[in-house]
């Protein structure tokens, strides 16, 4: 099979008439931005370069208002690059929208929204530890939920594998198991046990 | 007086330097015995082990300790420890402080298992939060690669004599997040396992079961730790 | 003397000794505390006893939920979901199978969505009575509270157990319904079960609500104001405490929201129900407890609308089509006893997710710590965090 019969493309169904997209295209007439109706919201695919900008007009422009970062997620698609997805929703008009950003795989870095709202800021982090997303701009990338010693391949990128089943659980421990009687093989105990002819 | 888990300075050569004078009723040692005083200037024989292990015959076995022993230990030797033995095992399994240490999950049962309904306090088991003031080390939950450090750090600030109990699957060997390269396959990876309790979480029933295990454990071998 | 207003700091130490030159101290909360809300690390830089500053460390418990979930079936990454927020487990299995429903047009049969909403409800109540015992504990009833809420707790587990199998991690939704029916005697436990929930409820409420010593803990302490509580993307009870606190400049706020998931944008059948949602008006952690109180009296008014219209019928639908949803995704989000429990779901064709973005509630009301917590003492801290009612297999998943 093909790689493209292997990964079926979405087909892209533009929205109705008077959804958010017709606010969206109003605020930001120059930008190149397509909309297409998802299951519950209607989505909105952007490039990296614009992203700020669409961002920043989503928070402040009072036609659209969206007050509430519902969630900041990065998403693997192989070939197809990495997306940072945004999901936003207005208290004041009660609307919602899903934005996504394209970031090339090679050269992942996308400006940072954690100015807008303060919610992107461990949103943020956390994509930067299991993606590898460089946020332009954001004022503490520290890692968050990877152990910062262990910071050398990003988890959830498609090409990281899980990690494999070990097969003797002591394998590490040495010395002090030893002690406890509980003897690893190929730590060098067993080669004295065999000898002393137990 | 130190503990019990800090790796030997040398890693434990098998050999005449660390043979020690072995009791009368037991087979007698593979090499050659030394004389005591050549014993006494290597280090590790210092190190007060509260679970006799030969090295050379890899079972457990009771040693002479080279500290002063207890009173009831030399003064009529055999016929007042064994008694003593039995009270002190019986004390220490009567009486087991757990310390709090539900990481996830199965921190829920283990709290429900405290609580009136399978309730715990009859068997003399308080939870503890404090790790200086515990015999049992229950490890409830996933350990993962940023926490093990704490966990050996705990391990090291209970004193003897202390027992670690693994409760649930994922502290057994990674349980359902075995295959995440974050997540530590097993508690028994970095301080000794005394019980495992299966299960995802395991009912309150069966960490009880895990506690009259160990409880059978301690009077098992009550002769054989100082 | 001034009026003491607990939680109001009285004296700034710079007015007291000026020539004394004092270093802050950093604190170090955890990963092990005897609070039991898991491995939580907090840095607090105190000067005296004041918090100047706390940090929040996470990342103790991830587990890679995440990640796990996309190399396992649709119907096998039920079981992560339960162990995600594990105190309020049917609820993360609804939002999930929701999701999956909605990406394959499945639609449940009307049995399974009256089973649906009356455990979910229970396990809502079984959430907040975890939290009445663990806020109590937190703030000194060091045991009795915890005791009062786990009798409720086994009561609604033994009915849990009756039906899933399982005391709290269930797997028992299925895309389509659920996996067995329950058993005859259903209806009769949960009209128990809910006079039950009352009286325990009560027991609580008597033990704590008009407790001085309570009430000179949480009251005033930890407050934030509705405008920052969205800006840090805080849901659920912790937001509905803060509704009538609003900062110095308003922003405008639709009149009709109710700041429940459940009202504003009804999934299931929540519809079809008449309840009350508990707003706050202090936006301190007092206010957070009395909204998670009177929720479960809430909850509990549901599961009894619920049982009396729940019709027999099947519990899955005639034919569950292979799930094998074509390239589409979904944004479904749940009200959980936390807050908003969002599911990214991606799906690519394949017989398991693509990605599975698991937005928990606690995670983002946690980032909101350090708001809450400077100016207030270190005692403070402890209620603040309490009063979050985090669990952190949600923050770190």
């Amino acid at each position: 099979m093909s790689p493209e019969e292997r990964r079926p493309q979405a087909v892209i169904v533009p929205p109705e008439p008077g959804t958010i997209a017709d606010l969206f295209a109003e605020a930001l007439p120059g930008v190149a931005v397509t909309p297409h109706q998802g299951v519950t919201d209607v989505i909105l695919i952007i490039g990296r370069d614009d992203a700020p900008n669409v961002l920043a007009t989503a928070r402040t422009d009072p036609r659209l208002s969206f007050d509430f970062l519902r969630n900041l997620s990065g998403v693997d698609y192989e070939e197809d690059g990495l997306e940072v997805v945004y999901h936003l929703f207005s208290y004041k008009h009660r609307h919602n929208v899903t934005i996504r950003a394209k970031v090339p795989t090679d050269d992942p870095r996308i400006g940072s929204v954690a100015g807008l709202w303060a919610a992107a800021d461990w949103h943020e982090r956390e994509a930067r530890d299991m993606f590898g997303i460089v946020f332009e701009g954001h004022p503490n990338m520290v890692p968050l939920l990877l152990p910062e010693d262990m910071f050398d391949h990003y988890p959830l990128r498609k090409d990281n594998p899980l990690a494999p089943l070990e097969e003797w659980q002591g394998e590490a421990l040495g010395d002090m198991m030893a002690q406890a009687g509980h003897i690893p093989p190929g730590s060098g105990y067993d080669v004295v046990a065999a000898e002393e002819g137990e | 007086m130190e503990v019990n888990n800090e790796p030997p300075a040398q890693p434990p050569a098998v050999g005449p330097e660390v043979t020690q004078p072995a009791p009368a009723t037991m087979p007698p040692a593979q090499e050659a015995p030394v004389a005591v005083a050549e014993v006494v200037s290597a280090p590790e024989v210092h190190i007060r082990r509260s679970v006799g292990v030969e090295l050379e015959s890899l079972r457990l076995q009771p040693i002479e300790l080279e500290q002063p022993k207890a009173l009831y230990r030399s003064v009529l030797p055999g016929i007042l420890q064994v008694p003593a033995d039995y009270v002190i095992a019986a004390a220490r399994k009567s009486s087991l402080w757990p310390m709090t240490f539900g990481l996830a999950c199965c921190a829920i049962e283990m709290i429900a298992t405290y609580m009136s309904h399978h309730d715990l306090d009859r068997f003399g088991i308080v939870p503890w939060p404090s790790p200086r003031q515990c015999d049992v080390m229950i490890v409830a939950g996933t350990v993962t690669k940023k926490m093990a450090p704490a966990v050996k750090l705990l391990y090291q600030q209970m004193p003897n004599p202390k027992w670690v109990i693994s409760m649930g699957a994922c502290a057994t060997n990674g349980g359902p997040y075995t295959r995440y390269d974050r997540v530590l396959q097993g508690v028994d990876k970095i301080i000794p396992v005394d019980v495992y309790v299966p299960g995802c979480p395991p009912r309150p029933e069966a960490l009880m079961d895990g506690f009259i295990a160990l409880q059978n454990k301690i009077m098992e071998e009550r002769g054989r730790v100082g | 003397m001034a009026a003491y207003n607990p939680g109001e700091i009285i004296v700034d130490p710079a007015d007291v000794e000026p020539e004394l030159d004092t270093i802050d101290l950093h604190v170090n909360v955890g990963p092990q505390h005897p609070a039991t809300h898991g491995v939580f690390r907090m840095v607090l830089q105190i000067d005296g006893e004041v918090v100047k500053d706390a940090i929040p460390h996470i990342g103790y418990m991830h587990r890679g939920a995440e990640k796990l979930s996309e190399n396992l079936d649709y119907r096998q990454a039920i079981g992560f979901q339960d162990r995600t927020d594990y105190l309020g487990g049917f609820n993360c299995e609804l939002a999930y199978v929701q999701a999956i429903e909605k990406l394959t047009n499945l639609e449940p049969p009307e049995r399974a969505l009256y089973i649906r909403t009356i455990l979910t409800e229970f396990n809502r109540i079984t959430s907040h009575f975890m939290f009445l015992g663990a806020f109590g504990t937190d703030l000194g009833v060091f045991g009795t509270s915890f005791t009062y809420a786990f009798r409720e707790r086994e009561y609604i587990q033994d009915l849990f157990e009756a039906v899933s199998g399982d005391r709290f991690m269930y797997a028992y939704f299925r895309p389509g319904g659920v996996a067995w029916d329950v058993p005859a005697d259903f209806k009769d436990k949960v009209r128990w079960l809910c006079k039950q929930a009352l009286v325990g409820a009560s027991d609580l409420d008597k033990l704590l609500t008009d407790n001085e010593i309570f009430i000179a803990r949480c009251h005033n302490v930890g407050r934030i104001t509705l405008e920052d509580a969205i800006d840090y993307g805080l849901t659920g009870p912790t937001l509905r405490a803060s509704v009538g606190y609003r900062s110095a400049t308003p922003s405008d706020i639709s009149p009709d929201l109710t700041f429940d998931l459940r009202r504003d944008e009804p999934y299931c059948i929540y519809d079809r129900f008449d309840f009350d949602v508990p707003l706050g008006s202090n936006g301190d952690s007092y206010d957070r407890y009395l909204v998670r109180l009177e929720e479960i009296r809430q909850s509990v008014r549901i599961i009894q609308q619920a049982v009396e219209q729940m019709p027999d019928g099947p519990i899955l639908p005639a034919r569950v089509p292979r799930l094998r949803p074509g390239p589409n995704e979904v944004y479904m989000r749940c009200e959980n006893p936390r807050g908003e429990y969002g599911l990214y779901l991606i799906s690519r064709g394949g017989t398991g997710p693509y990605r599975l973005r698991i937005r928990g509630a606690s995670f983002c009301n946690l980032s909101a710590l350090k708001k809450m917590t400077v100016g207030y003492y270190v005692a403070d801290a402890v209620t603040i965090l309490g009063s979050l009612d985090i669990v952190l297999c949600e923050v770190d998943r």
